[in-house]
């Protein structure tokens, strides 16, 4: 925010960095480690007595003081140089909260460096005392420097208490010191000996030159003991929320710890060879691999302890964005542009808003992100997200996967970068909402024939869920299979009905041009694999196919017809989320219809995961899910949890998510370590949400108000009655899920940046199960009234499923959607493909699309009027919400 | 737009601004001095070699100063480092700004001097045994020694005026350069041709060392490097005056009697200069030399001194927030003083043994 922003696009500020520090680190390590190697090696020379050693040790001062003198003292001005070019600010935080450090620091370089000087230059010439004592000097000098630098280096991976008191010793002897200046002296013990092999295999042949191989291994290979055991201390010196940033979340760290092990064995495995005879054109190139296998390694290291850091530059005190911590709320508020002074756009208009938005980019992403580059390309982690997506994923950045710094700014800042990224970066359109679908109304709806005074029986049906969705990428996964459950009750009328359970058969048959689901669906291809059994073409999980008999349950005091596989695709014409089936009741004995009505059976391929996701819709362009859209969620679920999934499903081994992730909807008992299914698809992407209220619902589930589908068509969505007033906001819903799976360690994680508004603290929100504990009816129509004005059912849920609405019995034991509908679809509901096609039965009965019994009509069960209100209290009134 | 609004806000400092001042006049009087040896004695090697064929290192001018440049480069280096750490505590919201709008070049001159310090190796190691490659390399270190006092005066003189750096608004590329800068030329030029001057003052004290070690024949050639020296101030101070012209005419008027101290200074320095020139011209070393500083510690004083000048509008040292760390400021004094003490023991170890051979 105040420095100027050098736009080195492709290779990136921050190769820069890493490219010159993991050099100058290398070498400054053997200029520590090599300063003992020298004086101690010198000092063997005059114990054995043997000039052969002196002459060794002439020659390797040579191609060190080339080698750290030059080449090391100057990368490592050159990282001071590149680091106040890419980060000035956290530049001038480290030089101005250490600069007596960096003073001390300066003067043991020149101590270092004189010393080098006068012992090459002098070698032979000084006595065993003063070349001896140069050469300790040299050593003291270079050690203390690491000691010196440590400091600050730790420092910016562990502040510890100097982020409360700004004391440089605080900041200097920070957490991480002890462990890692012992760490790095035993590394730079280890590179000694490995620099050391450099100059041994060009001796002679010889056994002096054997002598020495082996002694350079000595020095390679005992130090790795202390590489390894510091290591560990360093590792759990870190502290365990850092730990878990930089190894379990950030991706950048696998390929670095690999190298950091693989390079550790080949350097262990190099230091026995050269104990080892060995022919010497072999050892020359040998060593020359060592060489670059010591590179990687240290800059396996290096990297590792970098990204530990991430997002901060200085942790928890700065953002690898320059922006430090304390200011992150004041730029949220005010904006970034006016508080950055390098910006060219102080403020954002429609025409500016791209070029506002490559500020932004300059300010917060440049500095970790290349375009087009060779490091972190923001081109190839974008390009396939459309708008919405970028949207979400700079809502979301930092708050559950916290290696990247939160997007600081406005709403307005955000839509101007992701602006930017959209069309600038990635040439692609702007879509700021989903697209709207041209729904073609019915143009009418048979109403099943009924004779009010013949008729003796009374056929009620209706689905369970009110909505029943079907993810269809079956060669990819399976969130939910076909399987839409149908129930009814059959009544016989008089003064005193009856519900009917014995010596009936129910049948159902689902409608025309609808019995072929195979034809347009995978699920068939895969159940064996998905789900464990391999079904019959158009039969579904629970055994029926497209028509066949429901089945009496004595629990439910109805009759039911599990799971048939039905899909909105028909075998002609357009896209229909409501096939309907028919429904019949038939005396057991003579086969007499007794009853027919129709019934809806929802269901819906609109996934919104495309919103986000990218890809097309697959069925003629209308809905369901595309081999793009899921091989990306697979992708990204594969990258954040460490899965093979696409690759399983590309070896033609697609999954049940709920293989996993428990979920009573299907009946999996999931991992136990794992969330449950709807806790962690809702817990993760609330926290990437960026619209609001029902808006949020519907950018996954049907309920897009002008989506292909549009679900919620019940009486509630005509009074302004939204998913929020019964589920909460997003936020909410998933914190009552997440506060279910609370012992597990990832619900922690992505509740610390959910709110809500209703509670004072999430502790207040009940923990609920999927599917099972869902909110009461009676939270807002207390004893069946009407609800106080702002009324909600959020956070009130029912104790288990025989309190659900779907489960439930009046006090005659009717089920309450027999007589009100399904869920999401109540009397008198809309729907927006013909209004009268999910009152079927209202209207078959009743004339009218209201609950059955409505407006006092008794009579359609009861023959003649009644006087109390039996089923329920406040039920003998008209209805409060007519519709015409 | 207001170019004060770009000015980066500056962070605190640990001890009083003054003191970081002092510390900075202090190492940058050393480095310069240093880095003037390295800069003059590549030219004056360069000048040498290509008028005057055929010789060997020994026989030659170049064999004072060849073997010392490597030595020199080190400590011009290390010496570097302490004024770029004490001018980035006072003025680094000016140095970090300047310094991204010519990044490519700034940071180019850390390959470039990893080059130039090997070819100084490259071309006193085989100077005898390849001549081309000597050559080649002595060419390589000029031309990049010199490039970077290029580089150095585009930033120093960048830093300092804020009411320029809308340029980055066309140009983020890390390309920008102030060659059009009126003092740009003078400046570079006053610098250039005093590494020279310092060059050849260095040529006659190692001679004068060789001499009073028994060397014969070393006084023409002490009165040579003299020469080279009296010269080159000669035409040092004619550059000096064309570059305080260049200068903005309040910043002359400052240097002329409004400022007293800055008067002082600047005037106390052109007349030890003219006093250094006449004590060159007539061969007296010691005097030269203690002129020679005292020009150097003068003109560190006033290149500080325009520096503020420049900056008058927008920043003083005083708006600089203070939050004390005496403590450890302590310490890096104590520090310092051990390692002078440490490097002055090692050089005195160096020194007896030097003697000893030449005894």
């Amino acid at each position: 925010m105040n420095y100027p922003i050098w736009e080195i696009t492709t290779f990136g500020g921050g190769s820069l960095i890493a490219l010159i520090s993991v050099l100058h680190v290398y070498i400054s390590h053997l200029a520590v480690g090599g300063g003992a190697f020298l004086w101690l090696t010198d000092l063997k020379g005059f114990r054995d007595n043997n000039p052969a050693i002196h002459d060794y040790v002439r020659k390797h001062t040579w191609f060190f003081l080339l080698l750290t003198m030059v080449f090391g003292g100057l990368t490592g001005v050159g990282i001071w140089f590149i680091i106040a070019l890419v980060q000035p600010a956290a530049t001038s935080s480290l030089i101005h909260a250490f600069v007596f450090g960096w003073a001390i620091e300066w003067v043991f370089f020149l101590g270092e460096i004189t010393a080098l000087l006068v012992y090459h230059y002098q070698f032979d010439k000084l006595g065993r005392k003063n070349r001896l004592l140069i050469a300790f000097l040299y050593f003291l000098f270079a050690w203390l420097s690491l000691v010196i630098i440590n400091g600050i280096l730790s420092f910016m991976l562990t502040p510890g208490q100097w982020l409360k008191t700004q004391n440089f010793w605080d900041g200097f002897f920070n957490p991480t010191y002890f462990p890692s200046l012992f760490f790095r002296s035993s590394v730079a013990a280890m590179i000694a000996g490995l620099f050391g092999y450099v100059t041994v295999v060009f001796l002679k042949t010889g056994d002096f030159r054997d002598q020495m191989l082996k002694y350079c291994s000595k020095w390679l290979l005992y130090p790795m003991a202390g590489v390894v055991l510091f290591g560990i201390w360093y590792y759990f010196a870190v502290p365990a929320d850092i730990r878990q940033t930089a190894f379990s979340l950030n991706p950048q760290t696998g390929p670095f710890v690999i190298i950091l092990f693989v390079a550790s064995v080949l350097i262990f495995l190099a230091g026995i060879y050269f104990s080892v005879k060995s022919r010497p054109s072999v050892q020359k190139a040998v060593t020359f691999v060592l060489v670059i296998i010591g590179l990687l390694w240290m800059g396996g290291f290096e990297y590792l302890r970098e990204i530990a850091r991430k997002p901060y530059v200085i942790n928890q005190f700065m953002y690898s964005t320059s922006v430090k911590q304390s200011d992150v709320s004041l730029l949220d508020t005010e904006g970034v542009l006016t508080h950055a002074r390098w910006s060219a756009v102080k403020a954002i208009t429609p025409e500016n808003q791209v070029e506002a938005g490559r500020e932004l980019f300059n300010l917060q992403c440049l500095s970790c992100h290349t375009v087009n580059g060779i490091r972190n390309d923001i081109v190839a982690r974008t390009v396939e997200y459309p708008y919405m997506g970028i949207m979400a994923l700079l809502d979301g950045q930092g708050k559950v996967m916290t290696y990247m710094p939160p997007f600081m700014g406005t709403a307005a800042e955000r839509k101007a970068l992701a602006s930017y990224i959209v069309t600038e970066l990635n040439d692609n359109a702007i879509l700021e909402e989903p697209e709207p679908y041209a729904l073609h109304p019915w143009e009418d709806v048979d109403i099943p024939a009924y004779n009010k005074k013949k008729d003796q029986y009374l056929l009620l049906a209706w689905n369970d869920l009110g909505m029943h969705c079907l993810s269809d990428a079956d060669a990819w996964f399976v969130i939910l299979p076909p399987a839409n459950t149908i129930e009814a009750q059959l009544i016989k009328r008089g003064p005193v009905p009856e519900i009917v359970s014995d010596g009936v058969q129910l049948s159902y048959a689902v409608q025309k041009g609808f019995e072929n689901p195979s034809a347009h669906v995978d699920f068939w291809k895969y159940s064996k694999l998905t789900f464990g059994v391999q079904l019959e073409e158009n039969v579904g999980l629970g055994g029926l196919g497209m028509n066949g008999d429901m089945v009496w349950e004595d629990d439910l005091g109805g009759f039911i017809a599990k799971m048939i596989p039905v899909v909105p695709y028909p075998d002609e014409g357009a896209y229909n989320p409501f096939p309907a089936f028919t429904i019949e009741a038939k005396d057991a004995e003579s086969g007499e219809i007794l009853a027919s009505t129709r019934v809806v059976a929802p269901v819906s391929t609109e996934f919104g995961c495309r919103n986000c996701h990218g890809g097309e819709w697959r069925w003629k362009g209308v809905s369901g899910m595309t081999d793009e859209t899921a091989i990306r969620i697979l992708e990204v679920h594969d990258r954040i949890n460490g899965t093979d999934l696409l690759a399983q499903a590309e070896d033609g081994k697609p999954r049940l998510c709920q293989e996993c992730h428990a979920d009573p909807a299907v009946g999996a008992e999931g991992k136990p370590d794992v969330l449950n299914f709807s806790a962690a698809m809702h817990g993760w992407h609330a926290n990437y949400m960026v619209f609001d209220g029902a808006a949020a619902c519907a950018m996954c589930h049907p309920a897009n108000l002008k989506g292909n589908t549009r679900c919620a068509r019940g009486i509630h969505s005509k009074v302004d009655v939204t998913c929020i007033d019964c589920h909460g906001t997003l936020q909410e819903h998933a914190l009552g899920l997440l506060r279910g799976e609370e012992a597990k360690p990832s619900a922690k994680r992505l509740m610390a940046n959910l709110t809500s508004k209703q509670v004072e603290s999430v502790d207040e929100i009940n923990p609920r199960i999927p599917w099972l504990k869902e909110p009461d009816c009676l939270n807002c129509h207390v004893d069946f009234e009407k609800p106080e004005p702002g009324a909600s059912g959020y956070n009130q849920w029912t104790e288990g499923p025989e309190e659900l609405y779907r489960i439930r019995t009046d006090n005659a034991g009717i089920r309450c959607p027999a007589c009100h509908g399904s869920t999401h679809a109540e009397y008198p509901a809309s729907n927006a493909y013909s209004p009268l096609h999910d009152n079927i039965q209202p209207l078959q009965y009743t004339g009218h699309p209201y609950p059955i019994g409505a407006n006092m009509k008794c009579e359609a069960c009861h023959i003649i009027k009644m006087e109390d209100p039996i089923h329920h209290e406040n039920m003998m009134r008209v209805m409060r919400n007519p519709v015409h | 737009m207001d170019p004060t609004s770009l000015i980066p806000a500056p962070d605190t400092i640990p001890a009083p601004a003054w003191l970081f001042q002092v510390l900075n006049i202090f190492t940058f009087m050393i480095h310069i001095l240093f880095v003037n040896v390295v800069i003059g004695g590549s030219l004056i090697m360069l000048f040498s070699r290509l008028t005057r064929k055929d010789e060997t290192l020994d026989q030659s001018m170049n064999g004072t100063i060849a073997g010392k440049i490597p030595t020199t480069f080190a400590l011009a280096i290390n010496f570097g480092v302490a004024p770029l750490l004490f001018v980035q505590v006072l003025y680094g919201h000016f140095i970090y700004s300047s310094s991204i709008f010519m990044a490519v070049f700034w940071i180019s001159i850390i390959p470039l001097l990893i080059i130039a310090y090997y070819a100084a190796y490259i071309h006193v190691k085989k100077y005898s045994a390849s001549k081309t490659l000597s050559m080649a390399s002595l060419l390589a270190m000029s031309a990049i020694v010199l490039y970077i006092a290029f580089v150095f005066t585009n930033n120093m003189t960048l830093m300092v005026q804020p009411e320029k750096w809308s340029a980055y608004f066309t140009n983020r590329s890390g390309t920008i350069l102030n060659v059009s800068d009126a003092t740009f030329l003078p400046r570079y030029l006053h610098f250039i041709v005093a590494s020279v001057a310092v060059a050849g003052m260095l040529m006659s004290i190692v001679w004068y060392i060789r001499d009073r070690r028994g060397t014969k024949g070393m006084e023409d050639k002490i009165n040579s490097g003299l020469k080279i020296f009296a010269i080159a101030t000669c035409v040092q101070v004619v550059i000096g005056f064309w570059f305080l012209l260049a200068i903005p005419s309040d910043f002359i008027l400052a240097f002329m009697g409004r400022n007293l101290f800055y008067t002082i200074v600047l005037f106390a320095g052109i007349l030890l200069a003219i006093g250094a020139i006449i004590s060159a011209f007539l061969g007296k070393l010691i005097p030269s030399v203690i002129h020679l500083v005292a020009v150097v510690a003068a003109m560190v004083i006033t290149r500080a001194n325009l520096r503020s000048l420049y900056l008058s509008d927008v920043f003083s040292l005083n708006d600089l927030q203070l939050s004390p760390q005496y403590g450890v400021m302590a310490l890096f004094f104590i520090v310092f003083a051990i390692g002078l003490v440490s490097v002055w023991i090692m050089l005195k170890i160096a020194n007896q043994v030097a003697e000893r051979r030449t005894v």
